[in-house]
């Protein structure tokens, strides 16, 4: 435990002096948010806001690989990985340690760009706020715990960038199925459906199950 | 050997169809330095890396510290100064092993790491960040890492590579210290005056493999380097 608040406790305090991986996450989901808003045909309101849920997670998502890249990058400098992996605890603590603090930057990600996004497509997210939370957390699990597994992977291999995507998109179906089918449900009928979020609650114990157990060989040299 | 702490058998290490590690024995006493001299390339990195726990054998057996144990307990026994210096650059000094202490369970991590940042004489480098200290300062901060537990076994990988003559001298010092402290080192270096100074054992290693020495300590570096250049040439 005290591994993954020390581990924690330095990713945030390297990201509040570098601010590089929330600013490049913000401007990223932006970008998307303004490209989407202008590919969209004008006066067809409707059903731009049917899309709404799947442009938003595309943004989601996009914006979660670009960090979790960043957040293994860190790592890389001076081969501290190398440091964290000489550590006498179990190894599943420093993988939850950097999930969580993935997990928080990305949640401020995605409440800015859910934001942005309502008032660019005319969406009343305010009426549905907690449950969009609760959606939007449970997605945000899925990609964090995955993908801070893929990410660790991926830092060591020669097209990290590249790699992370590569590996982390296709198990993110699960995740991303039941995330769009709950935000579509909540954003045009305000309900939530039950199965989706059930299959993001085991999507996610699995990914965080898989991944703590994993953590320990994915860090050998 | 009944005091041995390190215990290697038949030890392997490939990287693909590379042997990086061919068959090493290995015994060394507690409270002994063990010098690793030999050629770039030659197996002594990783040899390091395989007694700190950082990567598994591929063959052999390998013992370390007197009750064995799993690869965990090894990681803690040990303390790695490597060629890379571990150290987050955004962080300053004394958070650098403020980080360091409480990863390793240390009681009183600030404590601790004040406590090194003076016996290093890093004290007035303590508030600046890593990312902004000489190479020869880093190196120092480095060595405080390693220490950061007080490890039973120290693994120094070419620790007076960059230290100027003041820090070189200091982390003889210490070296001394660490011998009475009865703590077990293994010393990697192509220094081989200082693997002559340091050593109750050496370890010559070419090409993944031992070469053997008349006695095992060389204590004369003369002698040293001409047994060294007959190996390699």
């Amino acid at each position: 435990m005290n591994v993954f608040l020390a581990v924690l406790r330095k990713d945030l305090l390297t990201e509040w002096r570098s601010r590089d991986r929330l600013v490049a996450m913000g401007v990223f989901a932006l970008i998307v948010v303004i490209v989407l808003y202008f590919a969209a045909p004008p006066g067809v309101g409707s059903e731009q806001r049917a899309h709404v849920p799947g442009l938003l997670w595309v943004a989601y998502v996009f914006a979660a690989v670009l960090g979790l890249n960043r957040a293994f990058a860190l790592e890389i400098e001076n081969e501290a990985l190398s440091g964290l992996a000489l550590v006498p605890a179990d190894r599943g603590w420093i993988f939850l340690g950097k999930a969580a603090a993935s997990l928080l930057l990305l949640l401020i990600i995605q409440a800015g760009a859910a934001l942005v996004f309502a008032l660019a497509f005319d969406v009343a997210i305010g009426p549905v706020a907690l449950p969009f939370a609760a959606v939007a957390f449970l997605g945000a699990l899925g990609l964090c715990s995955v993908g801070t597994l893929f990410a660790a992977i991926a830092v060591r291999t020669t097209f990290r960038e590249v790699m992370l995507p590569l590996l982390l998109l296709p198990l993110m179906v699960p995740v991303l199925l039941g995330s769009v089918h709950a935000t579509n449900a909540l954003l045009q009928e305000g309900t939530l459906p039950w199965s989706s979020i059930q299959l993001l609650i085991v999507t996610d114990a699995v990914f965080l199950i898989v991944s703590f157990i994993s953590f320990e060989y994915v860090l050998d040299d | 050997m009944s005091d041995a702490l390190i215990v290697a058998r038949g030890l392997e290490k490939r990287f693909g169809p590379v042997r990086a590690l061919r068959g090493l024995d290995l015994e060394v006493r507690a409270g002994a330095t063990l010098a690793v001299i030999g050629p770039n390339g030659a197996g002594k990195s990783t040899l390091l890396r395989l007694l700190s726990g950082l990567t598994r054998p591929s063959g052999g057996a390998l013992r370390v510290g007197r009750e064995g144990g799993d690869r965990r307990s090894r990681r803690g026994r040990v303390g790695l100064i490597a060629h890379a210096s571990f150290l987050y650059p955004a962080l300053t000094a004394r958070e650098n092993l403020t980080l360091a202490g409480r990863l390793y369970g240390v009681a009183d991590p600030a404590g601790r790491a004040d406590a090194l940042l003076a016996e290093q004489g890093l004290t007035g480098v303590a508030e600046r960040r890593a990312g902004g200290l000489s190479r020869g300062t880093s190196q120092r901060l480095s060595i405080a890492r390693g220490l950061v537990h007080d490890p039973e076994i120290v693994l120094l990988d070419e620790p007076f590579a960059g230290l100027d003559p003041p820090a070189a001298a200091r982390l003889a010092e210490r070296m001394g210290a660490l011998r009475t402290a009865h703590r077990t080192v293994v010393l990697v270096t192509h220094d081989l005056a200082r693997a002559a100074e340091f050593a109750d054992q050496t370890l010559l290693l070419v090409r993944g493999q031992s070469v053997p020495l008349p006695s095992p300590a060389v204590r004369d570096a003369a002698a040293l380097e001409r047994y060294y250049r007959e190996a390699v040439e």
